[in-house]
């Protein structure tokens, strides 16, 4: 009982944090039309800004706020700089097949993981160092039993719902939410309402930089900070977002719980080394019965 | 008034339009018939900026658009209701509309609200359904939301690409009447492209044929109707 006690409270707050990371893989997959693999980069290198931070004595918050900002600025910067030439039909005229021109953006994705991951080498070393927990990772103790609950996993929890909570609002009840849900659908009939879609399109950007950097912050204290630690949760995330539906920001979510759930148990009752292979099966089994994911739209329309 | 001066489209080598001029007066309906692939749609989508002129000029009001961006062009006054029933089918009715006139919300809070209400009132049944997701509507009733979604955004050109297509009889003279209601009464310029030339004559001033990326007639649409030998060469009827 302890042991499914302790795997299911971990399963949520490891689920929770793999929601993250799915959403913020769906939002860009939606809105610009691009599996972005650096996504986890981008939340190594903005948590190794706020480990350096804290290192120099600035308090937890602000490196907290700080590199959120930085994952969203990042976001932008990729979207600006390299997706948004890429993805200009006249520069890419010369490749004649639309999945060649499809795939420039993720490959170029893939060499700025590179990049960052070298980059971090670089600035910060390769070794892995401690990310600080803003509360305890001690389980609570309740009639003097420990339980497998801690009030880190308190806050993990809470700020994950919230900022589910808070896009969710922001996607259904403002306009710029509406902009960019109908930019994500149909950026030609978009436009054609007065749209920017540039505009909308790196909001996306930011948005799916800042939650992925969140994502980095939640994970780093118990799973610690290196160049190459993220590369597993974005295997992870993007599992989550495929057995949600790739095209579905609700189906991510749950994506990311089940899966967090699943890991949870198998590392709790099998060992820790089927953990990898756990998720490869959850993939296949999805893709086979499955393809679309829970959520996800019945025709895949950007495949 | 609408001028287009030697317009070029082309597409790689395919020249969509091949040196396209004519006028297209204001508060009147112009109407551009022509055969399947007579350059019709890309006659609309260069106008509204979805695709780029190769030569020529377009311009509205003595202003030059060639260049401008789609969405900056309906900022301009200019709104295009595209071929096939454009709206967006995983949004609601209401959101497909208000779409229309995000980019006026600020500015204009009262007119958007004022411009909602009109297009309920022309398209009751869109009123109606106002909360479901625009895929589930009819065909007839998509062509009225992507109308009103034009609509909302207070174009003082409205481009209108075959928006019979696939609609029975009835809905078609429904949605070419409210048209011709508000173009009379509000004073708004309509360029409307139809296959269905008898139709679009019936209702319109003045008549642009096009074949083949280029004009072949242009003149009242009363006398373009009355052409049989026109009609015999390019329309097949
Ligand atoms: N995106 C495109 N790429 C290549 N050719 C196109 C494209 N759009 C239209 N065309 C070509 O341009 C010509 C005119 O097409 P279109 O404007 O759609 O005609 P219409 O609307 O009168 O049926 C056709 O020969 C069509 O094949
Ligand atoms: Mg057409």
């Amino acid at each position: 009982m302890d042991t499914f006690l302790a795997a299911l409270f971990s399963g949520t707050s490891r689920g929770a944090i793999y929601a993250l990371v799915a959403l913020g893989l769906v939002i860009v997959w939606r809105g610009a039309g691009i599996l972005n693999y650096a996504q986890m980069g981008q939340a190594m290198f903005s948590t190794y800004i706020a480990s350096t931070m804290i290192t120099n004595g600035n308090s937890y918050w602000l490196a907290f706020v700080v590199a959120i900002v930085v994952g969203a600025v990042m976001g932008v910067l990729l979207d600006i700089l390299v997706m948004r030439p890429l993805s200009n039909k006249k520069k890419t005229e010369l490749l004649s097949s639309e999945s060649m021109r499809a795939a420039i953006p993720v490959i170029a994705s893939l060499g700025i993981l590179g990049v960052l991951q070298a980059l971090a080498g670089i600035i910060w070393a390769a070794e892995e160092r401690g990310f600080p927990a803003p509360y305890a990772q001690e389980g609570f103790t309740v009639a003097g039993n420990v339980m497998p609950f801690t009030s880190f996993d308190v806050f993990v929890i809470t700020v994950v719902l919230t900022t589910l909570a808070l896009t969710t609002l922001f996607f259904k009840k403002t306009g710029v939410g509406l902009a960019m849900r109908a930019t994500a659908l149909n950026s030609e009939v978009a436009r054609l309402s007065g749209i920017r879609t540039n505009f909308t399109r790196s909001l996306s950007w930011a948005f799916s930089g800042a939650a992925s950097s969140l994502a980095g912050l939640l994970i780093t204290p118990t799973s610690n900070l290196s160049p190459n630690t993220l590369d597993l949760v974005l295997i992870i995330g993007f599992t989550a977002a495929v057995v949600g539906g790739l095209d579905s920001p609700a189906g991510a979510v749950i994506g990311g719980f089940l899966v967090g759930m699943v890991i949870s148990f198998v590392s709790f009752y099998g060992s820790p080394e089927d953990v990898f292979l756990a998720i490869l099966a959850v993939l296949l089994l999805v893709l086979i019965i499955r393809p679309r994911g829970i959520l996800g739209a019945k025709d895949a329309r950007r495949v | 008034m609408l001028e287009v001066k030697n317009l070029v489209t082309s597409f790689g080598s395919v020249v969509a339009l091949d040196g396209v001029s004519f006028t297209a007066q204001e508060s009147k309906i112009t109407t551009v018939i022509g055969a399947n692939g007579a350059g019709k749609s890309t006659l609309l989508r260069t106008i509204s900026g979805l695709e780029h002129a190769t030569s020529g000029s377009i311009t509205w009001s003595g202003k030059s658009v060639i260049g401008m961006r789609a969405e900056d062009i309906v900022r301009g006054g200019i709104a295009h209701v595209p071929e096939g029933h454009a709206v967006i089918s995983e949004l609601s009715v209401e959101e497909n509309i208000s779409m229309g006139s995000l980019f006026r919300r600020r500015k204009f809070k009262a007119d958007v609200t004022a411009a909602q209400d009109e297009v309920f009132e022309l398209f009751p049944r869109l009123k109606e359904r106002r909360k479901q997701l625009a895929g589930t509507l009819s065909g007839g009733e998509r062509q009225m939301l992507a109308i009103s979604r034009a609509l909302v955004s207070r174009p003082k050109l409205l481009l209108l690409d075959e928006p019979s297509l696939g609609l029975a009889p009835l809905v078609v003279e429904q949605i070419i009447d409210s048209i011709n209601i508000l173009c009379r009464t509000t004073g708004l310029t309509v360029l409307l492209v139809e296959q269905n030339a008898n139709t679009a004559l019936g209702v319109a001033d003045h008549g642009v044929l096009l074949s083949l990326g280029k004009v072949v007639a242009d003149r009242p649409a009363a006398e373009l109707r009355a052409d049989a030998n026109l009609r015999a060469a390019y329309l097949g009827y």
